[in-house]
């Protein structure tokens, strides 16, 4: 029962944090600030939701496997916004800011 | 050259002359193992300095040199874990001009008759006329004095040169022994002959492919193992600075108004070396309200979406805990970026300070 809750309080952060960021997308004004939002989603959008699916699994295989998936969702989802960001400078895209 | 150096001290150290280069890192690790295996005492690491210290040079060029010097010590420590070696560092040469080949020369062989040293290493790179190529005259210069000179057996700047880097059988075993044990994690150690097999064929194919490509060039097990330790440490300090920052975030895009401040800051980060650099710079990047751009050795472009990140982000935390991970306890209590005075707005230069 207890772990029931958690996997449902788990899944509820991860939709809440992969729906902020959908909406940051929508609101942020620039491809700086909305790469930022994008990586709400992997963060903790995909961590919430993972860690439910640990714990609905219970200790396996599989679970050690949902762990190396968040590590490597904490590792390349970093490199791909740096990338991006990147390639927008370089392009020569100024930030967006409110006072200008 | 031998019958010359007779007359020196056995028990000496070793003279290294550093400047700005890409080899310097290969260099000073190079001149560690040679001084380790040839039982010397120490390591001197010298700065010769082609400016005249009265009046006429701006004091960030020497804070610059001396940031330098500091940063061997460092690396230095790192190739030294044990603390066999006295590593010492100077500026040298700043009481009179250095011009000539032969100048440099002088200014070197005087420091080293003043610790007993006969022994020179040099980092091929390293050139101390700046764009004047004088460090073979100097070379010459100081082989003729009587100096045992040699040079680092570092990678020229090809491209070929930097991405293979000197490997031996530790490189190999060690990622033959990390693809084998992954192997056996996604196969749940259930440790059948089958997966026992497979697993150590791939392995090896794996290690013959990269293991020239994929570890750096010096492995030390000890090191790696306290990089570990702490690396563990440092992870959950991590989530937890993603899980404050995401909660600002989601507020701020939330909120009808929208307050975001989006702003472009440079920093200069007091972090040095390839997987140091990325591991702040994704740091950086993981924690939303912050997201690294550009990275330029260790000058950082980055992007600040709400003003309490960036305020985190100049206050340092991450940096901190990076330094921590690669650098130890002591490294870790460092001046933040702020009060290093490294860091700034781009397009506000008044009030970034």
């Amino acid at each position: 029962m207890l772990v029931e809750i958690a996997i449902v309080a788990f899944l509820a952060g991860g939709v809440f944090f992969t729906f902020v960021s959908a909406v940051g997308v929508v609101r942020l004004p620039d491809i700086y600030a909305r790469a930022h939002t994008a990586s709400q989603t992997d963060t903790l959008g995909a961590g919430f939701t993972l860690v439910a699916v640990a714990l609905a699994i219970g200790l396996e295989t599989t679970t050690i496997k949902t762990f190396l998936l968040l590590i490597f969702i904490f590792i390349t989802n970093p490199t791909a916004a740096h990338a991006i960001a990147r390639a927008a400078h370089e392009e020569g895209i100024e930030p967006w800011r409110e006072d200008r | 050259m031998v019958e010359q150096t007779s007359g020196r001290s056995a028990d000496s150290a070793l003279l290294v002359p550093v400047g700005e280069s890409v080899t310097l890192r290969n260099t000073v690790a190079y001149a560690v193992e040679v001084a380790l295996e040839a039982d010397l005492v120490g390591v001197h690491f010298v700065a010769p300095v082609p400016w005249h210290d009265i009046d006429d040079v701006d004091p960030s060029v020497r804070e610059a040199t001396q940031e330098l010097l500091d940063r061997v010590a460092t690396w230095a420590g790192e190739d030294d874990p044990d603390d066999a070696l006295a590593v010492e560092t100077a500026i040298i040469g700043d009481d009179e001009y250095l011009f000539s080949p032969d100048d440099y020369a002088v200014t070197l062989a005087e420091y080293a008759d003043g610790y007993g040293i006969d022994r020179i290493v040099i980092d091929p790179e390293y050139s101390p006329g700046g764009n004047a190529p004088i460090l073979r005259s100097m070379e010459v210069e100081l082989d003729r004095r009587g100096y045992t000179v040699e040079e680092a057996p570092v990678g020229r700047r090809v491209r070929r040169g930097r991405l293979l880097q000197r490997s031996g059988r530790l490189q190999f075993l060690t990622l033959f022994g990390v693809s084998f044990l992954f192997y056996q994690l996604l196969g749940g150690f259930a440790l059948t002959r089958f997966d026992l097999t497979t697993g150590a064929a791939s392995a090896a194919v794996v290690s013959v492919m990269l293991y020239r490509i994929s570890l750096g060039d010096q492995i030390r097990i000890p090191v790696l193992a306290r990089r570990a330790v702490r690396l563990a440490l440092f992870v959950p300090y991590l989530l937890y600075e993603i899980i404050v920052s995401n909660l600002l975030v989601s507020y701020v895009i939330l909120h009808p108004k929208m307050p975001i401040e989006p702003r472009m800051t440079e920093v200069r980060t007091a972090v040095w070396g390839g997987i140091p650099v990325t591991t702040l710079a994704n740091s950086i990047t993981l924690t939303p309200g912050t997201l690294t751009v550009r990275v330029d050795g260790r000058d950082f472009m980055v992007h600040t979406l709400i003003p309490a990140a960036r305020e985190g982000l100049f206050d340092g935390a991450l940096e901190r805990g990076v330094r921590f991970v690669f650098y130890g306890r002591s490294a870790a209590r460092s001046a933040t970026p702020r009060e290093r005075g490294d860091c700034r707005i781009i397009g506000e230069e008044d009030e970034a300070e």
